[in-house]
């Protein structure tokens, strides 16, 4: 491979891993809070179709970027029904959610199934773009990568050193000690389910938006799987969930390309790469774990653990 | 034991009439759960600078009460004053906003987070967190109060006794002014249970309201200024602790009889080694060796996660032995397990009698047939009808309430099914009997019936007693071995006063 190659290889790396980022680090915000949501496919593709919608209809990208997290918000509202009011058991509810997802996406969508979009364009970063190779890679995308970048620090920040992060960990760690340190769990949990939903939401929306730029059925392409298992290799990080997204990103492009290229290897096999990979993370993940004692992993103490009432 | 207390503060008659506003006032506050009256017309003054205990059996209504004083539920009737005003929670946030801080038997903190955190929760100030201003002002308070936490550590790394400080830390942070503490000690080694006793009387001597939940006669004797007994929902009593003559005078107050703490021990005889610990080494375990025969108890004591636990999953055939040799009944461990018999042989009380010992969707005959099925068994099938009769029969010999057997497990309090438990594994005349923390929790009463039990097991069965707590163990035990990080620290007849002065620093690892 010819160096041009590699780095445009890299860039697009970059760009496919965006996405699952914004969703990666949705569901940690979720998790964090105690709630795991196993709905992130769905939500992503019904996001992706409402980004899509909107821009298409009002010819505003930033309100379609907008209405895909909203959207986002608004089925993991669903979920936070489900869960923190009526007790529903999180993993039946999230697969749920991902089915119900998927199905609504493409009934509403049927109709606009290979129309474009404009979306979002590449910006080059001005000076900072003219870097040698890093220039390349990082400062010739869109603007919605730039978010990216500041996105696990923001996310770090508001987890470690905000009040509202402090509250949502304390509801994901041990609920009871929230409740008795004068503060509603379920709330919490509520608010953290939902704004973890605005970023997967923002994640489906960059797939239509500018990634692919048009609206098609299986658009989320598994992206949500994904997300939820890097949640677990990152070890609840958000820091280490960057470079999972940008290995996973790695693998996509590259067997994008590899297909692009006309190789012998048929494109089923390549197409199951970024799931191979996936399998491979989580159990390279749990024996690191399991060497580590659990605590260590950090998955939160209370996570999937529906807060029971008192009396 | 008597209080050590500021003497001439306060007299007999001010419990009832202090010219001193109480901090909070209950008057005549009840609750109600379905069929059962929790609390019932309870008035109570709890003064400033002062150390209330509040004393009682299981079930006698101070969980619930507190929960009311915490905001957790709403009195049914009667009302709630703090410093002279009615208040009404809606929620542990206001009874918190009131200066109304409890600290919990099982601790509200989350382990995977720094004690500043930990303190911090819910009283941020802020949106953005000042860790470092934090951490000073938690270390400030801690050092101020003696507390000695220090604030950037993880309390999932910290000790029962550091987290429990760190609960009160919470409370100072929060400027509570009463501070409800629900059986404190239950977790505490006694040198950790000392250092609280002084911390509360710290607190007191600034002019905080302690108010002191327990069951442990000696130590509310010795930490409060006034006793108040809760009995079935009601305040049955309310005197100054220093009108108590006796832990036993104080029982008696307590559950309105007469009850033989003092337990009559008659010597039995040793018989042959029914057990045969030598050089057993393992994860947890280093280099234990002890035997025991029968018409003997042994106690083993420690703080809890020193070994005990690890100990008897290996006597009870859960783990294997690492190096080193056990022998069972004069059987090599390995083939003792192969082929034991249920009965004659080998009997277990677990510590978690309601996950372990028994099965809470389960009726009484079903959990008998637990570790009894092989008596009932009729090649593929159970005589249903032979161990419903057994399991009535041993409702009523050890007096377990409800006495109804179609009764699921989970319907039974704690004291009661203890004494079910007990009962089924008699039942299997053990040669060999492990009992772990036998009566922790349980009231006056329900103990008193299982140390009786565990004295006359002795006539045919060796006993292996795990405790925490001292006095049990010396109460029953014929000898004891103390147990700190997995190795056995000293073991002593409990006649040898020598020894037993010093059982509280070989807990602690002490040698010297």
């Amino acid at each position: 491979m010819s160096p041009e190659l590699v780095i445009a290889l890299l860039a697009a790396a970059v760009q496919a891993g965006t996405p699952i980022l914004y969703a990666t680090l949705g569901e940690m915000l979720s998790e964090k809070s105690g709630v795991l949501n196993l709905g992130v496919e769905g939500v992503m593709a019904f996001a992706s179709f409402a980004g899509f919608f909107v821009c298409h209809s009002t010819g505003s990208a930033w309100l379609g970027f907008l209405a895909g997290g909203a959207s986002g918000a608004l089925l993991c509202g669903l979920h936070s029904l489900v869960c923190q009011v009526f007790l529903g058991n999180q993993v039946v509810s999230g697969l749920a959610l991902a089915i119900f997802g998927i199905g609504l996406s493409n009934f509403l969508g049927t109709p606009y199934v290979g129309q474009g979009t404009e979306g979002f364009s590449k910006i080059a970063v001005p000076l900072l773009s003219d870097l040698p190779v890093l220039g390349q890679i990082f400062f010739r995308q869109d603007i919605l990568v730039y978010l990216c970048y500041a996105l696990p620090v923001a996310v770090w920040f508001l987890l470690n050193r905000t009040s509202l992060g402090l509250r949502l960990r304390a509801a994901g760690e041990m609920p009871a000690a929230a409740a008795a340190a004068g503060l509603n769990p379920r709330k919490l949990r509520a608010l953290g389910t939902m704004a973890g939903g605005f970023l997967c939401g923002l994640g489906g929306a960059y797939v239509s938006l500018a990634h692919m730029h048009l609206w098609t059925t299986g658009l989320s392409g598994g992206r949500g799987w994904v997300a939820v298992a890097l949640v677990i290799f990152a070890f609840w990080r958000p820091g280490r969930a960057v470079v999972g997204a940008l290995l996973f990103g790695g693998v996509m492009a590259f067997q994008l390309r590899l297909q692009a290229m006309g190789t012998n290897v048929p494109s089923s096999l390549l197409l199951m790469l970024p799931y191979t990979l996936t399998i491979l993370v989580l159990v390279f993940t749990a024996a690191r774990a399991r060497g580590a004692r659990g605590v260590a992993s950090g998955a939160p103490a209370a996570l999937g653990v529906n807060i029971e009432p008192e009396g | 034991m008597t209080a050590q207390r500021p003497a001439g503060r306060h007299t007999a008659a001010d419990i009832s009439l202090a010219d001193v506003l109480p901090q909070v006032r209950l008057s005549g506050v009840s609750k109600r759960f379905g069929q059962i009256l929790a609390n019932d017309g309870i008035t109570l003054s709890i003064y400033p600078g002062r150390i209330k205990a509040l004393l009682g059996e299981n079930g006698a209504g101070k969980s619930t009460l507190m929960a009311m004083l915490a905001g957790r539920f709403k009195p049914d009737g009667g009302h709630i004053e703090v410093a002279g005003t009615r208040v009404a929670f809606d929620s542990p946030r206001q009874a918190i906003a009131a200066g109304i801080g409890m600290v919990y038997q099982h601790f509200m903190l989350v382990e995977n987070m720094t004690v500043t955190e930990n303190v911090l929760l819910g009283q941020e100030g802020g949106f953005v967190l000042n860790l470092a201003q934090m951490r000073r002002k938690v270390n400030e308070l801690s050092e101020r109060f003696g507390l000695g936490i220090d604030a950037r550590a993880r309390v999932g790394d910290l000790s029962m006794g550091e987290r429990q400080r760190v609960e009160i830390l919470k409370l100072l942070y929060r400027e509570s002014r009463v501070l409800i503490f629900d059986e404190p000690t239950a977790v505490l080694t006694p040198v950790e249970a000392e250092s609280l006793f002084a911390a509360l009387r710290s607190m007191s001597a600034q002019g905080k309201s302690i108010v002191f939940i327990s069951h442990k006669l000696e130590e509310v004797l010795s930490v409060a200024d006034e006793i108040a007994i809760l009995r079935k929902g009601r305040i049955e009593g309310e005197f100054l602790a220093s009108e108590v003559s006796s832990p036993a005078d104080l029982a008696r107050r307590m559950v309105g009889r007469d009850v033989v703490l003092e337990i009559e021990r008659e010597a039995v005889a040793p018989g042959r080694v029914v057990l045969d610990v030598r050089n057993l080494s393992g994860p947890g375990l280093d280099d234990v060796s002890f035997d025991l025969r029968r018409g003997e108890i042994l106690a083993l004591v420690g703080v809890a996660g020193n070994g005990q636990q690890q100990l008897v999953e290996v006597v009870c055939g859960l783990s294997r032995p690492g190096s080193g040799h056990v022998t069972i009944l004069e059987q090599d461990w390995a083939k003792f397990f192969q082929s034991r018999d249920w009965k004659g042989a080998l009997a277990w009380i677990p510590e978690d009698r309601a996950g372990l010992a028994t099965c809470r969707g389960l009726n009484l005959t079903d959990n008998l047939l637990l570790t009894t099925r092989q008596g009932f068994a009729q090649g593929q099938w159970l005589e249903r009808g032979r161990a419903s009769t057994v399991a009535t029969d041993l409702v009523r010999e050890h007096n377990v309430q409800p006495g109804n057997i179609e009764a699921q497990a989970w319907q039974l309090s704690g004291g009661n099914l203890q004494k079910f438990v007990l009962g089924r594994e008699l039942y299997r005349e053990p040669r060999l009997m492990v009992a772990e923390q036998p009566t922790q929790g349980l009231d006056v009463s329900a103990t008193e019936a299982v140390w009786q039990r565990l004295l006359l097991a002795r006539k045919t069965a060796g006993v292996l007693l795990v405790t925490g707590d001292l006095s049990e163990a010396l109460t029953l035990a014929d000898r004891v071995a103390v147990m700190f990080r997995g190795r056995v620290m000293g073991l002593f007849p409990v006649t040898d006063t020598a020894q037993v002065e010093r059982i509280g620093s070989l807990m602690a690892g002490l040698k010297a």
